[in-house]
């Protein structure tokens, strides 16, 4: 893969090097563009999404029997869905050009982006609270779960993946390689599920990030407690995601130690621990920070299942819980948050690359 | 490889391909493995009414004491919390995993495949754009968009479908451009450009057959990823509650309190169906893979095998009469190499070759691909792959027996004593480390005195400079620098250590020719200058002429003949020596015909009886057939291992 | 040179490839000069031999020259008819008379098609011959040509060593009964003694077929061996031309000395009593060729007016056509 469509004589890339610091920002800001744009394009298939596909959002969003006919309308009015949804197009019924006289700035759409702004979210339909002040609690429990978690799965993915490689074909490669395939394939709430119930038998928390009334702990026994709640959780997260860790570190390594600056190095006298340690770990751990760009969208999936099976306070749970009680306002805004924070992750994920991968910079 | 003599057409090319399939997937167990288990779940789920206990969705024994009853005789995987028979429930559900798998799948390998394939056969602004969409629907969140969407519409079967179809195509798009892009660009697809083919030509039968096995791997990962979601929607409250696929099953248990009530059977068995199910598509995948993309499972680092020592002297050593006068560095003395191989015989790539190399000597190591002559060179110093083996012969250096030294002996021998200079430096240095930086840590590792400050970048700068590349290319990385540029570099971290020692493998074979004179040039100069001897493997014979002051020519594996330079040219002594340079091009000798040597070099794992050349020597008689030639010595310094020159002098 | 004898005629030749940069929107910012405006004539029957530096732009002249690279101006007229600027049914019928055969045999074969598909695929797309029937007949023939046997038909490329795959190769560029073939290096990846059984099956073929050659490659001395008439490219064109004999033992570019004085030789005595000239640094880049006479930075006898003025390409003497200042 990846040959060359015509010849290129092999000054061209000494012709461009002289501008590698420059290189450096024109790329950087060429990233932090396109995810500026990506971002944008996230909020509005968002929009669309919500406003689209329930057919009248009214009626979709407000199922229930008891409101009467004029409290709905003034649901409707509240929400601003009477007005038109974007310019010239009602509920995306295309109107005749001429007899557009609508205001573009009347629409939902402008209407949306500008709340969105200024950090409105809407209101929650079934509790009434701004959507942005319950998933702003939220927000962090989320990180937190995830961020522990991918900490703890990529370093010992990343571990284990170095030790089946340099082991190759022996018994210590096989048992690695067998288990992450099994762990792999594990549904994750699934997994939840097995070790909620075990950890039940030996006394562990069953839901929640921390038992009630805890926040009148003194602090120490408070991250304590917190701790002891994480642990199932993490431990799920973990065991799913170290195993794909595993096989993309093994592999990525065993390409590495097959290329010819492995063998210039053996013949250099160096030991086989400095051959790991100095060429072959940065070489190797370049398509695992890939993977783990391309990875966090996934993670988030994994989240939502934790938080639904522990019943964790993070965005995955609003998600859930919103979803059960169609809770609309609440569902777009933690898709919304969700989704930029994936953005941004992968943002630094590839800058990271960037940093790491000196044939990147000069173009 | 050649095609051997007895010709059997096979009768239909599609049977002999799926025959060579088969034989190369069933080599790998994991793939074997995950066939079988998808083949059983196939059967369970097509004779799912004959198998299963009870009707679907039965009620038979429904009343409320059934409830979350353990396993028994009546139910052997128990009750559900509906007091329904959880093995019937699992078997049929198997259907309903399987089909929203496959047709998801199914949709979502057609967006894939299509997008993968416009993009990549398109190029420019369409792939572009292809991709940056590609890139997008990659980022955003799968799960939480796929639970959105499904919220929103109707949970059914088919809006499951549906969704989870139309959003599982981005790895399948990415591959299939990427495989699109490399076979567009394959020669033989220009070549049918040249003689007129269409698009449509080339698509249908140059891409799409080497898309398709892309595709079928594709297909297996993105079936077992759908399986997957489908049941985190059916857990998550999103299922279809006409369909009791397994999700279902573990939704109603985890919600209906299996537990506090302690029915672990109700959470178990479903959760272990949709396992097996993942697990046996992914060791399929795997399978597969392995089939398309042969990965190799030994590296450089694999430890190598041991130092035999069988004892085959028989065909005396090729030690030069004047070992008493001059220098002698390193001294081989019938050295064997094998390659071992699973279950066949092993391969002799190097059979009792014996040569000397003084202080200052520049010796021409000739030979053709598969003589031998890399393996020779890599087992000097033990750096052979892990299929490889010195079965005999020793090799002194400086006096000292490297064959019987431990790694860590070797180690300290290494680029310090013998360096090598390897063949295409294409990848020979480290891409994401500077070129000063490789050097130094040569200097660093063997001269443990040297002080680290600037003294140690002026030698590499010094080192650089004797190699004519600029002092400022010290920070430079190796895609930097041109090929020829590479090359030197490489020969200056080669001398790096003050080596005695150097080998240098076909070091411009892939260079042009002023390049390569500029190299010669140099090598020359430095051998001159620092008393190098240097090991110069070849199969120009313009440049052993050029630089070398004796020659060792190979074939298959053994010393055809082994003189100094001018006798190898004006008096050469074997048939294949004498061959070699008739088929030869001389600039100076344009009227000269180019006689040929009829045949191929041998498979060194299916030699011929008796003399290796046999089959393609012009003066072969009946005695080369049965009898290997010893190395006769036919002057002080000139061996020939044929049975013409027997009793000559 | 008459007319009627001239089989291919070059005019002005010129391949330029864009380099580009954006995201989303790709927009040019320069370009490589990979041809840059070579003219010459090829006559029935002769091998014209096209040598120079890796980057000097002979392979992708040799593309070109068949339409596989869309040129970038100029014209190709080969047997009266232009190939670069011909449509639909008139360009295939072109392109049956120009063949190709290219330098990897391991890359240059579909691995999932068999021999017989290789070989066939020129008739089929020039649809040649009505029956499968007929076209594996032919294929068996072409397979016999170039000494492989009728037998090996079904097999698959990966079965063949490196010589026998290029052979494969020959037979392929045979099936649409050609008048002119481009060899794009089609011996760099051999071995020395299979180099010269397809050296000397080419000529063989040359003759039986009436063949016209154009040989791309870098080894100066096989060149020689196997050309009538040689050109030497340097950053996209060609700094002299002449017939065989006369380049190799009186060449006039300074560029084609060093070219010459830098190959070895395989005769010891005489390597030791040779001069070179060995040119310092490595070929500029082709998107900013040097101005004036491209070759003037790195050549040992450079005056003032090479840095700024063209030099003319001019005949000096019967044939042999040189562009270069000093020579008069």
């Amino acid at each position: 893969m990846g040959v060359e469509l015509f010849p290129r004589p092999h000054n061209l890339k000494s012709f461009t090097t002289s501008r590698s610091a420059l290189n450096r920002t024109r790329i950087l800001l060429r990233k932090i563009a396109w995810a500026l744009f990506t971002i944008l394009f996230v909020i509005v298939l968002n929009f669309f999404i919500f406003r689209v596909l329930p057919g009248d959002p009214a009626r979709a969003g407000i199922r229930d029997p008891r409101l009467k006919a004029e409290a709905i309308e003034m649901l409707r009015v509240r929400f601003g869905l009477d007005k038109p949804v974007i310019n010239c197009f009602e509920s995306l019924n295309p109107v005749k050009l001429g007899s557009c006289n609508v205001n573009p700035l009347d629409t939902q759409f402008f209407i949306y982006v500008r709340n969105l702004l200024q950090g409105e979210l809407g209101i929650s339909y079934h509790t009434n609270r701004p959507v942005a002040e319950v998933l702003g609690e939220r927000l962090w429990n989320t990180i937190l779960l995830i961020g522990a978690g991918q900490i703890l799965s990529i370093f010992i993915g990343v571990v284990f993946g170095v030790f089946a490689a340099w082991k190759a074909r022996t018994s210590i490669d096989r048992a690695a390689v067998i288990s992450s395939l099994v762990a792999w394939s594990l549904p994750t709430f699934w997994l939840g599920i097995i070790l909620l119930f075990w950890g039940s038998k030996f006394g562990l928390p069953l839901a929640g990030k921390a038992t009630p009334g805890a926040s009148t702990y003194p602090l120490l026994q408070q991250w304590g407690d917190i701790a002891r709640h994480m642990f199932l959780p993490t431990l799920t997260y973990t065991i799913i995601f170290m195993a794909e860790y595993t096989l993309i570190m093994r592999s990525s390594l065993m390409d590495v130690l097959s290329e010819d600056y492995i063998l210039t190095a053996k013949a250099k006298g160096l030991s086989t621990f400095q051959i790991l340690k100095d060429h072959a770990l940065k070489n190797a751990m370049l398509p695992l920070v890939t993977v783990i760009a391309i990875n966090l969208g996934f993670t988030v999936g994994g989240a939502v299942q934790i938080e639904s099976v522990f019943s964790w306070p993070g965005l995955g749970l609003a998600i859930f819980e919103a979803v059960a009680r169609r809770d609309f306002p609440i569902l777009q805004g933690a898709f919304l948050l969700l989704a930029i924070s994936v953005i941004f992750a992968n943002l630094l994920a590839d800058l990271t690359y960037t940093y790491l991968d000196p044939r990147v910079q000069t173009e | 490889m050649q095609s051997s003599t007895k010709i059997t057409e096979p009768k239909n090319q599609w049977t002999a391909r799926l025959l060579e399939f088969w034989r190369v997937f069933n080599k790998n167990r994991m793939g074997v493995i995950g066939l079988g288990m998808i083949g059983t779940l196939v059967i369970i789920a097509i004779f799912a009414p004959l198998i299963a206990p009870y009707d679907s969705s039965s009620t038979e024994s429904a009343q409320i004491g059934d409830i979350y009853n353990p396993p028994s005789a009546a139910h052997l995987l128990g009750t559900d919390d509906a007091g329904q028979d959880i093995l019937s429930n699992f078997i049929f559900g198997t259907r309903v995993s399987l089909i929203v798998g496959t047709f998801a799948a199914f949709i979502s390998i057609i967006i894939g495949g299509t997008l993968g394939l416009i993009a990549g056969f398109n190029g420019g602004r369409t792939d572009n754009l292809i991709m940056r969409f590609t890139d997008i629907m990659l980022v955003i969140p799968d799960l939480p968009l796929i639970v959105v969407l499904v919220a929103l519409t109707k949970p059914s079967l088919l809006n499951i479908i549906i969704v989870v179809g139309l959003l599982g195509w981005t790895t399948t798009a990415r591959v299939v451009r990427s495989q699109t892009l490399a076979v567009k660009s394959r020669k033989f697809v220009l070549r049918a450009r040249g003689i007129g083919a269409g698009n449509r030509h080339i698509i249908s039968h140059h891409i799409l057959p080497l898309v398709m096995p892309i595709l079928v791997v594709q297909a297996v990962l993105v079936v077992s990823n759908a399986v997957l979601t489908e049941s985190t929607l059916a857990f998550l409250g999103l299922g279809d509650p006409s369909a009791l696929s397994w999700g279902q099953m573990l939704n109603y248990a985890f919600g209906r309190g299996a537990m506090s009530i302690g029915a672990w059977w109700a959470l178990a068995v479903p959760g272990i169906g949709i396992v097996w199910v993942v697990l046996g598509l992914t060791l399929l995948g795997q399978g597969l893979e392995q089939v398309l993309n042969p990965r190799l499972e030994t590296h450089h680092l694999t430890p190598g095998r041991p130092v035999v020592q069988n004892e085959r002297d028989e065909f005396g050593s090729g030690k030069s009469a004047d070992e008493k006068s001059g220098n002698i560095l390193l001294d081989v003395q019938n050295l064997s190499v094998n390659y071992v191989a699973d279950g066949r015989p092993p391969a002799r790539a190097v059979e009792n070759v014996s040569f000397t190399l003084k202080e200052g000597e520049l010796m021409g190591l000739v030979g053709e691909s598969g003589c031998g002559k890399t393996t020779l060179m890599l087992s000097l110093l033990r750096l052979l792959p892990s299929a490889g083996q010195i079965v005999n012969g020793k090799v002194f250096f400086k006096e000292k027996d490297l064959t019987a030294l431990n790694e860590e002996e070797l180690n300290i021998v290494r680029w310090s004593g013998i360096s090598i200079i390897f063949q295409g430096a294409m990848n020979a240095l480290n891409p994401v480390r500077t070129v000063g930086d490789q050097i130094s840590e040569a200097i660093i590792r063997h001269l443990p005195d040297f002080p680290r400050d600037k003294r140690l970048d002026e030698r590499v700068i010094e080192l650089l400079d004797l190699v004519g590349i600029a002092s400022d290319q010290k920070e430079n990385f190796p895609h930097q620098y041109s090929g020829g540029m590479r090359q030197r570099a490489m020969i200056a971290m080669a001398l790096a250590c003050n080596p005695q020692v150097v080998i240098a493998d076909e070091p411009t074979t892939a260079l042009d020719v002023m390049i390569q004179a500029q190299i010669l040039e140099l090598l020359d100069d430095l051998r001159k200058k620092l008393g190098l001897a240097i090991i110069f493997v070849t199969h120009d014979l313009g440049v052993v002429a050029e630089i070398c002051d004796k020659v060792l020519v190979m074939y298959g594996g053994v010393t055809a003949e082994y003189a100094d330079v001018d006798t190898v040219y004006n008096e050469p002594r074997h048939p294949y020596t004498q061959e070699l340079i008739k088929a030869f091009p001389d600039l100076t000798k344009p009227k000269k015909k180019l006689t040929s040597i009829p045949g191929y070099p041998p498979r060194l794992d299916a030699l011929p009886a008796g003399c290796r050349f046999a089959p393609r020597c012009p003066a072969v008689f009946d005695r080369c057939h049965i009898e290997q030639p010893p190395l006769h010595k036919l002057g002080d310094m000139h061996f020939a291992s044929c049975h013409l020159v027997e009793g000559s002098k | 040179m008459s007319d009627s004898n001239t089989l291919v005629e070059v005019k002005n030749l010129k391949k330029h490839f864009p380099v580009t940069r954006g995201i989303i929107l790709q927009r040019k910012v320069g370009v490589v000069r990979a041809v840059d405006g070579i003219s010459f004539s090829i006559q029935r029957g002769e091998t014209l031999g096209m040598v120079g530096e890796s980057g000097c732009g002979k392979t992708t002249a040799g593309r070109t020259m068949l339409g596989l690279y869309p040129a970038t101006d100029g014209s190709v007229i080969i047997d009266g008819d232009d190939i670069l600027h011909a449509r639909g049914k008139d360009q295939l019928k072109i392109r049956r008379k120009a063949q190709i055969i290219f330098q990897d045999p391991y890359a240059s074969l579909n691995p999932r098609w068999t021999v017989n598909s290789i070989v066939s695929e020129p008739m089929r797309v020039h649809k040649l011959f009505a029956t499968e029937k007929e076209r594996s007949e032919r294929a068996k023939d072409l397979l016999g040509m170039v000494g492989l046997s009728p037998h090996l038909l079904n097999r698959f490329p990966h079965e063949f060593s490196g010589g026998q795959r290029q052979r494969i190769g020959i037979a392929r560029a045979l099936a649409s009964d050609p008048l002119f073939i481009v060899c794009d290096e089609p011996i760099s990846a051999l071995d020395v003694s299979i180099q010269a059984q397809v050296v000397n099956l080419l000529e063989k073929l040359q003759d039986q077929l009436s063949l016209t050659y154009l040989f791309v490659a870098h080894d100066l001395s096989m060149v020689r061996h196997i050309c009538d008439r040689v050109a030497v490219m340097y950053l996209g064109v060609i700094v002299e031309i002449a017939e065989q004999n006369e380049l190799y033992e009186n060449p006039l570019h300074p560029y084609t000395q060093a070219l010459l004085s830098a190959v070895p030789v395989p005769d010891p005595r005489k390597e030791r009593a040779r001069k070179r000239t060995i040119l310092v640094g490595d070929v500029p880049s082709p998107i900013n060729p040097p101005s004036g006479c491209r070759f003037h930075p790195r050549c040992p006898v450079a005056i003032e007016k090479c840095k700024d003025i063209v030099p003319e390409w001019r005949e000096v003497s019967p044939q042999h056509w040189v562009a270069c200042h000093l020579v008069n």
